[in-house]
């Protein structure tokens, strides 16, 4: 058994001020390791509980916790809740020391803890959540020794501390008003997603609007239907806050989307639009009312079309929700961002115009290598040309490194060779139907390969895997310069880099985010999902990996990267995509039964009929809708957010195949 | 489109080895050098006929790169035929054949038929890997083996329509429970009183023409 090291918090500022009251005599009363810490409290402070072998799960793996320490400290007549995670090595590479401290919970105060909510498991372990009054919740903590109990009952010894009526697992803390006047509202519960699935769902209610609060301005929150009154509410045993969430932004959801598709339709039929239309009306085959088919998701929460419609309610929320797109950025107008020697006097406001319009072809060279992170918003015209000189040389040798390869060298060299002829083979299978790569001996498709095999030098780890292509080709496209594209292209894999490790480590975080966003997003739909055996979602692996890029026409493409890449509303903003595009078939999904076959084959073909703009609307309501709840569906360190500092070394993991 | 059988196909193998050609100068009876890489998985579709039924068969056609076997391998799931391509003139990808069939066996269904195809076999001139070794491999593990050539269309209409004739074998032989999807095959309208009909709706891709 380990025997874990406790960081010693004796210098620690924070920790020293918050018990530097009377003193007592340090006592421990309950200690299961047997194990003194009188070394590291300060006097005066009194351990009343201790638990070791409590954890958090701040990713969704399992071996990916973080052990520590929970204490109860007493000290005068309050009462501190402390968790010191263990010193030591992080079995994985993804949980960094930052993490840890940034985890760690120095001695709170429980005066400041408005509830307690204790979850069991039919099967695993006892975990909690603590809600501050402040509205924060603590990641969940997981009780691997037990103990869930004692805590609450050391807890009720020293503090006020009652069960709310609402839910026989909420503890309320420090809760003076008359328990029978208490609202739900005051209870609410931010929700701590990452661990775990949510307990299952039962009949559903009418829940605060709270969440919704975040980035929307107090004015917007008015137009939305009001906290509920408690009248008639039924207790009921599995309460869970992520479900009453997932509630309250499907009911506003199913709304805004109704609003938006009615919007979006009514536009495709004016503009005489694309193959979008023709899957809606093909979709109008499948039985219309889905709750036949999906009882028990339709008693979860209403589904499209059940929810009763309120002409007035969409129109109020035209002035929030689904902002119309604007055109692309021009070359003048993008001339008023910039000061007179190039700087980007706003880049918040470049990369919300980006976002809501993109950019147009002839500005994308210039606005591309920003958004990337190539070139810095407050670099002069001068200063990026000087970087593009010295950049110039830097790729050169770079890519001298393998053009010095001789024949003879070569047959010794079986990973250059492997590589190279994998890039060979693919730059050839690349877009080569656009003008820009068709044809034999074709110059772009040269440059293709000697910036991809460069690549594979600049970053030897990582090397080649397909998809980069995919990822290149448009940047060689709108650069026209082959060392710019080649320093775009390390921009861009710095963010997406580990979408290409071997161990699809970076797929799978971002896969499982969307199991979680769908669960926030569409409880219905992920209970489908997972009654289908269709969890892992694979059928969104192609549009995760390089970026939706074979989903929409090559243009269409372009303009979904600057959206996304201006990490406007959320760096994450693609899987909220993938959620939008889910939902806008949800109904076709459920209600022709789809099983995993026949939904990957459907997904696959939706290729080339989903309607951009609309999609990116209901992507941005979603990312509204879901706010800090949606962040919170996205493990740290998930593509394209940039990995934390400790990680870098442990990047990539790849290495070439040898079977 | 009526159908008394859906076959599931999955063709796998090496990267470039020609899984993608083989698979359209099945459905479409043609040769594209220039086609995109395959990222994930692709589908095909066509009617073929054994026994005066018809069949349709369905056809997954899967990324070739190491770096994406674990997604791969969820595709095996229902697969009654697979086709495990190597390319005769690249020594390396007869090698790590083993490999595939060592995941196609854990991961498929045991009673999975599988072809092992050499493609290219229009390349003679450049051929890396002999005839005789590939039978041999074949023999070894328990698969049919051809060599095909994508480019002329030699021996590809064979090679899937046998792998479905012996398919069909084992349904007659009572091999498979029909009506049991885990098997890769559905039991569809046309040629089968009383069995229910195939939800596949009609592909795309299909090339609709029977043999």
């Amino acid at each position: 058994m380990q025997e874990p090291e406790l960081y010693d918090l004796s210098d620690d500022a924070d920790y020293a001020a918050s018990l530097q009251q009377e003193s007592a005599s340090v006592m421990m009363t309950r200690s299961d390791s047997g194990e003194s810490t009188s070394s590291s409290m300060p006097e005066g402070a009194e351990v009343v509980y201790l638990k070791d072998n409590v954890t958090i799960h701040p990713t969704q793996y399992a071996s990916e916790g973080i052990g520590g320490r929970l204490k109860l400290i007493k000290q005068g007549s309050s009462l501190f809740m402390a968790w010191i995670p263990y010193k030591g090595k992080i079995a994985n590479a993804r949980l960094s020391e930052r993490d840890r401290s940034l985890y760690t919970i120095r001695a709170v105060p429980l005066t400041d803890v408005r509830s307690i909510r204790r979850y069991t498991r039919t099967f695993g372990w006892q975990y909690i959540i603590v809600v501050l009054s402040s509205g924060l919740a603590y990641p969940s903590l997981y009780f691997y020794n037990g103990g869930v109990k004692e805590f609450l009952a050391t807890i009720k010894q020293h503090v006020f501390i009652v069960r709310s009526l609402e839910d026989a697992n909420v503890f309320l803390v420090n809760d003076f008003q008359n328990p029978f006047q208490k609202t739900l509202y005051s209870l609410e519960l931010p929700v701590s997603i990452a661990s775990g699935p949510s307990a299952s769902v039962s009949d559903g209610g009418e829940y605060p609007s709270f969440e919704l609060q975040g980035r929307i301005d107090g004015s917007i929150r008015e137009e939305i239907p009001g906290p509920s009154q408690n009248h008639g509410r039924q207790t009921h045993k599995s309460h869970d806050p992520a479900r009453d969430l997932t509630i309250q932004v499907l009911e506003k959801f199913s709304l805004v989307t109704k609003f938006a598709r009615d919007t979006s339709s009514q536009l495709f039929r004016e503009s005489n639009s694309n193959g979008h239309g023709a899957i809606e009306r093909s979709s109008s085959h499948s039985p219309p009312d889905i709750s036949n088919d999906v009882s028990m998701d339709a008693k979860v929460a209403p589904g499209e079309g059940t929810v009763p419609s309120d002409p007035l309610e969409f129109d109020k929320m035209t002035l929030v929700w689904g902002k119309p797109r604007q055109p692309p950025l021009g070359s003048e107008e993008l001339a008023i961002f910039l000061d007179s020697e190039g700087r980007v006097m706003d880049s918040d406001a470049l990369k919300k115009r980006i976002f809501y319009g993109g950019a147009e072809h002839s500005t994308c060279k210039e606005v591309w290598p920003l958004l990337l992170g190539y070139h810095a918003y407050d670099s002069t015209y001068a200063e990026r040309e000087y970087l593009k000189s010295t950049k110039k040389s830097e790729y050169e040798t770079v890519k001298q490194q393998w053009q010095c390869i001789s024949t003879e060298q070569a047959k010794r060299f079986t990973k250059f060779r492997e590589r190279k002829g994998r890039i060979d083979k693919d730059v050839v299978r690349t877009d080569r139907t656009l003008s820009f790569y068709e044809g034999d001996d074709n110059a772009n498709v040269n440059i293709l390969r000697d910036i991809l095999l460069t690549y594979s030098f600049y970053n030897f780890d990582l090397g080649y895997c397909q998809g980069m292509s995919d990822l290149l080709s448009p940047i060689l496209f709108v650069m026209e310069d082959e060392s710019e594209a080649f320093w775009c292209f390390v921009a861009l894999m710095e963010r997406l880099g580990p979408n290409f490790n071997r161990d699809q480590n970076g797929m799978h975080s971002q896969l499982f985010a969307i199991s979680k966003l769908v669960e926030l997003l569409d409880s219905p739909l992920h209970n489908y999902f997972k009654q289908n055996d269709c969890l892992n979602y694979f059928f969104c692996f192609r549009w995760v990996l390089i970026q939706f890029k074979r989903e929409f026409e090559y243009k269409k493409t372009m303009r979904m990267w600057e959206v996304l890449w201006t990490h406007y509303l959320s760096e994450h903003l693609h899987l909220y995509v993938c959620v939008a595009i889910l939902k806008r078939y949800r109904s076709k999904i459920m209600g022709e039964r789809m099983d995993f076959d026949t939904l990957l084959k459907f997904i696959n073909e939706l290729s080339g009929h989903i309607d951009l703009d609309s999609i990116l609307r209901e992507a941005e309501v979603l990312c509204i809708c879901a706010g800090e709840n949606g962040a919170a569906c996205i493990p740290p360190g998930t593509p394209p957010s940039l990995p934390t500092e400790n990680e870098n070394a442990l990047l990539y993991t790849q290495e070439d195949e040898i079977l | 489109m009526s159908y008394a059988y859906l076959f599931k196909y999955i063709i796998i193998g090496d990267t470039g080895v020609g899984k993608s050609c083989l698979l359209l100068q099945f459905t479409d009876k043609r040769f594209q050098p220039v086609h995109d890489l395959t990222i994930g998985v692709e589908f095909g579709a066509r009617m073929i006929t054994i026994d005066n039924k018809p069949i349709k068969l369905q056809i997954w056609d899967t990324a070739g790169q190491e770096s994406f076997r674990s997604i791969t391998r969820s595709y095996y799931r229902g697969a009654a035929g697979a086709l495990l391509v190597y390319d005769i003139t690249r020594r390396e990808t007869f090698n790590h054949l083993a490999s595939w069939l060592e995941d196609a066996r854990q991961h498929a269904n045991a009673n999975m038929t599988i072809m092992l195809i050499g493609n290219k076999s229009d390349l003679a001139h450049r051929r890396a890997v002999s005839t005789e070794e590939g039978e041999q491999f074949a023999k070894e593990h328990g698969l049919i083996f051809m060599e095909a050539s994508a480019k002329t269309a030699q021996n590809v209409e064979e090679a899937f329509i046998k792998t479905a004739a012996t398919i069909y074998k084992k349904i007659q032989d009572g091999v498979f429970d029909v009506s049991n999807e885990s098997y890769g095959i559905k039991v569809g309208y046309g040629g089968i009183p009383g069995s229910s009909g195939g939800r596949d709706g009609a592909s795309a891709q299909a090339g609709g023409c029977c043999s």
